[in-house]
């Protein structure tokens, strides 16, 4: 046994890093969360990482190293998730570990968190190992206890979101709504283990956000954002898209969530699976990894929901999602509906990034007025 | 039938099985020509920017041969696992799909079925069967076509296995069993090549880099020679097994070669972009770090310059020299002489 104090370090999913570190809390655990992404966290993970690893990868071995270097004294768990399947993702753990190993820290070890694979008879030991080395020993309710906390938590924290990203575009007073939203964040984080009291708090700062003067309406353009999971989920890594777009007066709806990410691919995944296979026909009816499909399938369902356009936010080099981008292109011309596809990496300049932000919606709002336009003039030959 | 035949990707690892399958069927064989400048202009401005050159290439073969009119049929077939519980890549499981995106028009030219090649013959049979009924063939007639291909994909893993490279294989295709008993020369220096066979086998998109070193007298083992059994004990050093069979094959074949005491130095080739080789080219630095034998990365795209390449493996067979005790290339005729086999140079 060893007596060393264990310390837990997670990554970070956006606004929902509360959930997390929560429910580490509850098992009693330390729990420091990295930095979000910034300068130095993608310097560092950069410098370390292979050339042409995905992005996500570099982000997070950067906030990992600089975790253990501002720790030096503690033991640390590293949480990694991971699946098993064509692409990168399922690879990293084993690089965190060779890479820190040679860089010289000793203080860690690397917990991979994957879901069960074939072959069944090794895969579901393997799973039920992994889960108690995540957590250690505990009474199977406290476990319990602390997923359904961390699941309240993370649905709280979305909810919050959409209301965000509902209200910037119709606000009186630019950045009001912001200011109550980060509050509302802060105190769901240091909310008391206990669902009524993160339902209360949940309930008050909706209320809160709504109570805020806007003007409600419907006739702004709509941009669906699909893409890789990470990079799509983090608001870091992603420059703030959601926000940035918001601010811009748009729309703005993000198909990816932890909560549906996770229900997808563990309780309905057969639906899910089937679903996609329906809506892909024809484009990539085969699983490729990653989110590659998903993005394709979103992309047509937004286009069937009547957004405007849909922006593809992927890593550089991201196995499935440059496979996905090509058929996108097809897609895009069959459905008549706009794609911008941006890659993130380590020099993504946040002006040219805005540009081509603005330059997309610009496009959006100039063809919603063409059509508004011939609609009109049809319906007056009509007339005639 | 005529049916063209991309000559990259896996053209480089199941062409025998193909050929064997389709001629014995009495279907005509289109191969494209080796990749050239055209192709490969082809094929950049036929893809996305930012997917691996390898897959780029491919757009060039496979626009090449749908350009020309007496070919009737493309063969892009999807090889979606080759071992158990092992894939390829996500682009290369996607491809025929690519490939219908990107020239929408001849869509229905591109012929495919989705291989699993891990189990035996079983899981070949039923796509060879796909691939029949899409051609119009009998039953009977695609059972003895795909017993012919397999026989051919032995005979070339055998000729693989006596050290042949797979270029070798392509050319002597009609008569493999003599290529079998041909010996290969011996070298005093032995340069191992990691890497996918389509990178590594494609002489135009890496600068020729067999050749290059066939020049300086030095022979070449590539991994796809090695037999899976003398490697797989290298999991333990990775940790977890990657999930991609070429890259398994690359990553430990290259750590086998590193031990190896009969291979001077590893050479791993990789096409820009493509993310799966930067996993195994990381575990090959950490692994020859601790081994102490010299590892080499080249990473080739659509503008790798002669020149350079050249000089890097010019540095590199200095360097495999200089730690056998020869001395440099550019002294071997020198009047200077060297001194305990390393050079010194008079002033």
């Amino acid at each position: 046994m060893s007596h060393k104090k264990i310390t837990y370090t997670v990554p970070r999913m956006g606004y929902t890093y509360a959930a997390f570190e929560s429910f580490f809390q509850i098992l009693g655990y330390d729990v420091i969360m990295p930095e979000p992404t910034n300068n130095e966290t993608i310097k560092e993970g950069v410098s370390n990482s292979p050339e042409y690893m995905c992005f996500p990868f570099k982000i997070l071995l950067g906030q990992f190293e600089r975790v253990l270097e501002k720790n030096p004294d503690r033991y640390f768990k590293m949480v990694s998730l991971e699946s098993y399947g064509p692409c990168r993702f399922g690879y990293y753990s084993p690089l965190y570990y060779k890479i820190l190993k040679d860089k010289g820290f000793t203080n860690f070890e690397v917990v991979n968190v994957e879901g069960i694979y074939p072959p069944l008879y090794k895969g579901i030991p393997r799973f039920f190992k992994k889960l108690i080395k995540l957590t250690g020993w505990h009474a199977p309710w406290i476990v319990v206890k602390a997923f359904v906390i961390a699941g309240w938590k993370v649905y709280a924290t979305e909810q919050l979101e959409k209301k965000l990203y509902h209200l910037i575009p119709r606000e009186k007073v630019s950045g009001s709504t912001e200011r109550i939203f980060d509050k509302a964040i802060e105190r769901i984080r240091h909310a008391p283990n206990k669902v009524k009291a993160i339902k209360k708090i949940l309930n008050e700062e909706i209320e809160k956000m709504d109570k805020n003067p806007h003007v409600e309406r419907d006739d702004l353009p709509k941009v669906g954002l699909v893409g890789e999971a990470y990079i799509l989920m983090d608001y870091s890594n992603n420059l703030d898209i959601e926000k940035k777009l918001a601010y811009m007066g748009v729309d703005v709806d993000r198909s990816l969530r932890v909560t549906n990410w996770t229900l997808d691919r563990l309780i309905k995944a057969k639906s899910h699976k089937a679903h996609m296979l329906e809506v892909n026909k024809g484009y990539l009816d085969f699983f490729i990894g990653g989110d590659g499909q998903e993005s394709i399938m979103n992309t047509i369902l937004y286009k069937k929901a009547g957004y405007d356009g849909v922006i593809q936010a992927q890593p550089f080099g991201c196995l499935p999602e440059t496979a996905a981008k090509e058929i996108l292109t097809k897609v895009s011309e069959d459905y008549d509906i706009p794609v911008l596809s941006l890659a993130f990496d380590e020099q993504t300049g946040e002006a040219g990034f805005v540009t081509r932000l603005e330059a997309f919606v610009d496009m959006i709002k100039s063809r919603r007025q063409i059509k508004t336009h011939e609609e009109k003039e049809s319906h007056v030959t009509v007339k005639n | 039938m005529k049916i063209g035949i991309p000559r990259a990707l896996y053209f480089y690892v199941y062409y025998p099985m193909w050929y064997g399958f389709f001629s014995s069927l009495g279907h005509e064989l289109r191969l494209s020509v080796p990749t050239n400048k055209e192709i490969i202009n082809l094929g950049v401005s036929h893809s996305v920017d930012d997917i691996c050159i390898s897959v780029k290439v491919f757009h060039g073969h496979v626009k090449y041969l749908l350009d020309k009119k007496d070919v009737d049929l493309v063969f892009v077939p999807r090889i979606a696992s080759e071992e158990k519980y092992k894939y390829t890549c996500p682009k290369l499981a996607a491809l025929p799909d690519l490939m219908k995106s990107a020239f929408v028009r001849d869509a229905n030219r591109i012929l495919t079925a989705t291989f699993y090649t891990r189990q035996g013959e079983k899981p070949i049979i039923t796509a060879f069967e796909e691939i029949g009924r899409q051609l119009g063939d009998s039953d009977e007639k695609i059972k003895s076509a795909v017993k012919v291909g397999i026989e051919y994909q032995k005979l070339a893993t055998k000729s693989l296995r006596s050290g042949h490279t797979f270029l070798d294989v392509v050319k002597n295709i009609r008569d493999l069993e003599t290529l079998i008993k041909k010996p290969v020369s011996k070298q005093r220096y032995t340069v191992a090549l990691a890497g996918f066979p389509y990178d590594v086998y494609d002489t135009f998109t890496n600068g020729d880099i067999i050749s290059k070193l066939e020049d300086f007298n030095v022979g070449i083992v590539a991994t796809d020679m090695l037999n899976p059994r003398v490697y797989n004990h290298y999991s333990k050093y990775m940790i977890k097994d990657l999930f991609w069979y070429q890259a398994n094959a690359a990553a430990k074949g290259g750590m086998y070669y590193i031990d190896s005491p009969d291979v001077d130095g590893v050479i791993s080739i990789s096409s820009f972009n493509c993310g799966i080789s930067s996993i195994y080219q990381k575990l090959l630095d950490l692994y020859s770090k601790e081994v102490g034998k010299p590892v080499m990365h080249i990473i080739v795209d659509e503008q790798t310059g002669d020149a350079g390449l050249a000089t890097r493996i010019e540095a590199f067979i200095d360097l495999i020299r200089v730690k056998r005790g020869d001395g440099l290339v550019t002294q071997e005729n020198n009047l200077h002489g060297t001194e305990n086999g390393v050079h010194v140079r008079s002033l």
